[in-house]
């Protein structure tokens, strides 16, 4: 292993929050500052719903609704802002352990193997995931191919012109899940069956009215204890209350828990049931120096909000560097 | 060294490697096979693989795209001591034997294991009233390094587990491994040494069965000639034997789920605690497993043998497990389940361990009832087999000189020996440092040394199993299209072509274009 190279503040991710981040501490003049982003291009989840012609624009600012915009339109404005500073930018980078005391980052890329990096500060702006069947703990059956999560339904729809299935059905209420339905039907799917576990949907009226100019998803929720996903090889259907649903496709929504796994691999404190990281005053973790900032910190965020909270989480940190 | 065995896929999609295909019997050579093995599971690959060590023509096959992949891939991924097995079986005398081969034979053959040992604690009188009775057993069976301990004793070695312990007995040689790549090495070796493997084929028919060559017809309508068939194809034995009129048995497949724990549990519990068997239950187990979680299960739940649900998970189930598991471990409550499974067990009502040499007509046998210890006893069943063919079936078995009995250091799996940790290697091949599973910190170039390694994997299912990659934290949410994008870039295979499992399970809606 190669000595270790020191920087002012290491930021973990490069999506909306850390970019935030980045560029609210260069602006303040902290010289040394890299950001350090697993996947190949900065701009996080908007990343993925790329821009198209009569495509669906979604809300940057979920919790909140706002303007409908393009995710891609909205990540290369965050990737300007970011190139418009001198932090620097390392891509396909993984960050494999965290020593929290030392502030030690322990890195590997193809460009430099593993490597130890170090920090007066870090910045932890890792995001969320949506959590898996088991998480939900509702869901059981079989184990069909054609189930898939938000992103993966992304990676093939937008990413690849594929889509993946004809008649689709989406577990999860929220805002994502109606947008996938959305961009399913934009693909040439026919209607999605959206079902959850609650009596209405999670996402607002606003937004469901605004997604009607797509697809006219059907809910399906009241009193479901468990359902069940059906299909030797591929998905055919979900039985609940007895009844099946037929499907070519499920979609898996929503329900995001933030990607702290790392924080606790360094015993820094984490509530171990949300996995929200325990954050004190100007978003400080329970090691000093150690901040985090965006969908990390719990909660379902829009990437516009995350954006500003990631430069309210710099105003921490340079604080923190003023008092030390 | 002998010449290598090939492999084919029946899958005759135009997009697949043609190298690959199964398209004649001929390709399988003109000579019958001294040996066809039906059921590519832990049993059979552990047979091809012994069989590899003579100069015999193998055949191995298996009606699933990759070997181990129907119930060898769902258990516990313990190896038994044999400890608690029901004194003077063949089952209790293969466990036991193999049991003490296993460290070299992982050693050999590259697959991960240790030796963990395993606490068995009694939490009530009841329990506490049969714990001699284990005790006993163990030492009758032969398991004489066994130790009873006291609450306290137990609860210095594993401090966190429940504080109504009464009594404890330490097993210190029962291990944990991998299962997966226990069938894959097995496999691998075969196929260096010679043996052919066909995958994708379900055998439909037997032909001459009377005669010394029988055929075997395969579902594609494929003929091929063998001179001894053994079935070890698991819950599909039953089907197989009636077309060679064998003895009649029984099997009730027998479900066990399992919840699967994130890995910053494991630190908590370092060996597999065990419940104590009483008149009712076996009860629910905490294992550490070699990949770094912690899983509890398992559950059993009987089916009959067409009952498509035995895969299945139940959130009821699953519930009534994470309580029965908190009772050895309370603090399981409080520990994220990242995902479930069931595995099944191949129960066969007539006993287990199911042997028939010479069954319907000379030159066939079948092997059944090979319940959740046969990840642990395949090996010794598989020389057990062997002698049996020797004596009762006439196979003629003189060792080759050339074969090899092991794999190279480059086999370990790459999560288990992190090949971005050696930077020289990096340098030489950077894409062992793109990781591009995440949770478990899988490179692009494991993928790829993978996808090239002798057994061609061309579904994500067996690419995860031998990777890790899909198996972390978030099921797939990060590096599923990324896993399938590496495949279909590097076996020219289209995106919408790469399955889970082979044939039919597309990732993609075939009805569905580019839109």
């Amino acid at each position: 292993m190669n000595s270790t190279k020191h920087f002012n503040i290491l930021i973990i991710g490069a999506g909306p929050a850390g970019i935030g981040a980045a560029v609210a501490l260069s602006k303040r003049g902290i010289k040394s500052i890299a950001i350090i982003e697993r996947s190949d291009k900065v701009g996080g989840i908007p990343s993925f719903y790329k821009k198209k012609k009569g495509g669906v624009r979604t809300f940057i600012r979920w919790s909140r609704g706002g303007i409908p915009v393009f995710g891609e339109d909205y990540a290369q404005w965050l990737e300007k802002q970011l190139l418009k500073t001198k932090v620097q930018i390392e891509l396909q980078t993984q960050v494999l352990n965290i020593d929290a005391k030392k502030k030690i980052l322990t890195l590997v890329s193809p460009k430099e193997g593993e490597v130890n990096y170090s920090a007066d500060a870090i910045v932890m702006a890792c995001g969320s995931r949506e959590e898996t069947l088991a998480e939900r703990g509702w869901l059981g059956g079989s184990r069909p191919v054609r189930v898939f999560f938000t992103k993966q339904l992304l990676c093939l729809l937008d990413g690849n012109h594929l889509l993946p299935m004809n008649n689709p059905l989406i577990i999860g209420s929220d805002l994502i899940g109606y947008a996938a339905a959305a961009k399913l039907k934009a693909a040439g799917a026919s209607n999605a069956v959206i079902v959850d576990n609650r009596s209405g949907p999670k996402c607002g009226f606003f937004e469901r009215l605004y997604f009607r100019l797509w697809s006219n998803p059907k809910y399906q929720g009241l009193s479901i204890k468990s359902i069940e996903i059906t299909g030797n090889k591929t998905a055919s259907g979900v039985k609940l209350n007895g009844k099946n649903i037929p499907c070519d496709g499920i979609v898996i929504c929503g329900e995001l828990i933030p990607n702290s796994e790392l924080a606790l691999n360094g015993n820094i404190k984490v509530e171990l049931h949300s996995r929200k990281p325990v954050v004190a005053e100007d978003y400080q973790l329970s090691e000093p120096g150690w901040f985090a900032a965006g969908n990390m910190l719990g909660g379902f965020h829009g990437a516009e909000w995350c954006y500003f909270n990631g430069r309210r989480v710099a105003r921490g940190v340079v604080n923190y560097l003023s008092q030390t | 060294m002998s010449c290598p065995g090939k492999l084919f896929y029946n899958w005759s999609d135009k997009d697949f490697d043609e190298s690959l295909k199964f398209i004649d019997t001929e390709q399988l050579g003109n000579d019958p096979y001294d040996v066809t093995i039906i059921g590519a599971g832990v049993v059979g690959c552990a047979l091809a693989y012994k069989l590899s060590l003579h100069k015999l023509r193998v055949l191995l096959l298996d009606k699933n795209y990759d070997v181990g992949e129907a119930t060898s891939k769902g258990n516990s991924a313990i190896i038994h001591t044999g400890f608690d097995a029901a004194v003077g079986t063949l089952e209790s005398e293969l466990v036991t034997k193999a049991s003490r081969g296993w460290p070299e034979l992982a050693k050999k053959l590259k697959i991960p294991y240790e030796e963990c040992g395993a606490l068995l604690i009694a939490i009530n009188d009841e329990q506490n009233s049969h714990l001699d009775n284990v005790y006993e057993k163990a030492l009758k069976n032969g398991v004489t390094d066994v130790q009873l301990l006291s609450a306290e004793q137990a609860l210095e070695l594993e401090p966190q587990i429940t504080k109504n312990v009464l009594r404890g007995i330490l097993i210190p040689r029962e291990s944990i491994a991998d299962p997966f790549s226990t069938s894959i090495a097995f496999a691998e070796v075969a196929l260096t040494n010679g043996v052919n493997i066909l995958l994708g084929t379900e055998i439909i028919g037997v032909e001459n069965a009377n005669d010394k060559i029988k055929t075997l017809v395969t579902g594609c309508g494929k003929r091929i000639d063998t001179e001894i068939i053994i079935n070890v194809a698991g819950l599909g034995s039953r089907k197989l034997a009636d077309l060679y009129e064998g003895e009649s048995f029984d099997i009730n497949p027998r479900r066990g789920q399992f919840l699967i724990f994130d890995k910053y549990s494991r630190s908590a519990i370092n060996r597999i605690l065990l419940p104590i068997p009483t008149a009712n239950t076996k009860g629910v187990l905490v294992i550490p497993t070699i990949f770094g979680n912690l899983i509890a299960g398992p559950t059993a739940e009987d089916f009959t043998i067409n009952d498509n649900a035995v895969a299945d998970t139940t959130v009821e189930q699953l519930q009534a497990l994470l309580n029965g598991a908190s009772k050895l471990y309370p603090g399981l409550y409080e520990q994220p389940v990242i995902s479930t499974f069931s595995g099944v067990r191949c129960n066969c009502s007539q006993g287990s361990y199911w042997i028939r040499c010479n069954d319907g007509h000379q030159g066939i046998i079948t092997v059944s009832g090979i319940r959740s210890t046969g990840f642990t006893s395949s090996p010794a069943l598989a020389e057990y087999l062997i002698s049996e063919l020797h004596e009762k079936l006439g196979l003629n078995l003189e060792a080759n000189p050339e074969a090899i009995d092991s794999r190279s250091e480059s086999s370990w799996p790459g999560w288990w020996k992190r090949p971005y940790s050696n930077n020289e290697l990096v340098k030489e091949f950077p894409e062992y440092g793109r990781v591009v599973c995440y949770c478990e910190q899988i490179s692009h170039g494991e993928i790829i040394q993978q996808l090239d390694s002798p057994l061609k994997p061309r579904t994500l299912d067996a690419l995860k199993r031998r990777t890790r990659a899909q198996m972390g934290r978030c099921q797939g949410f990060d590096c599923m299209v990324n896993v399938a994008e590496i495949v279909s870039n590097h076996c020219n295979i289209p995106l919408n072509k790469i399955t889970k499992r082979g044939p039919g399970s597309e990732i993609i809606s075939t009805n569905t274009l580019q839109y």
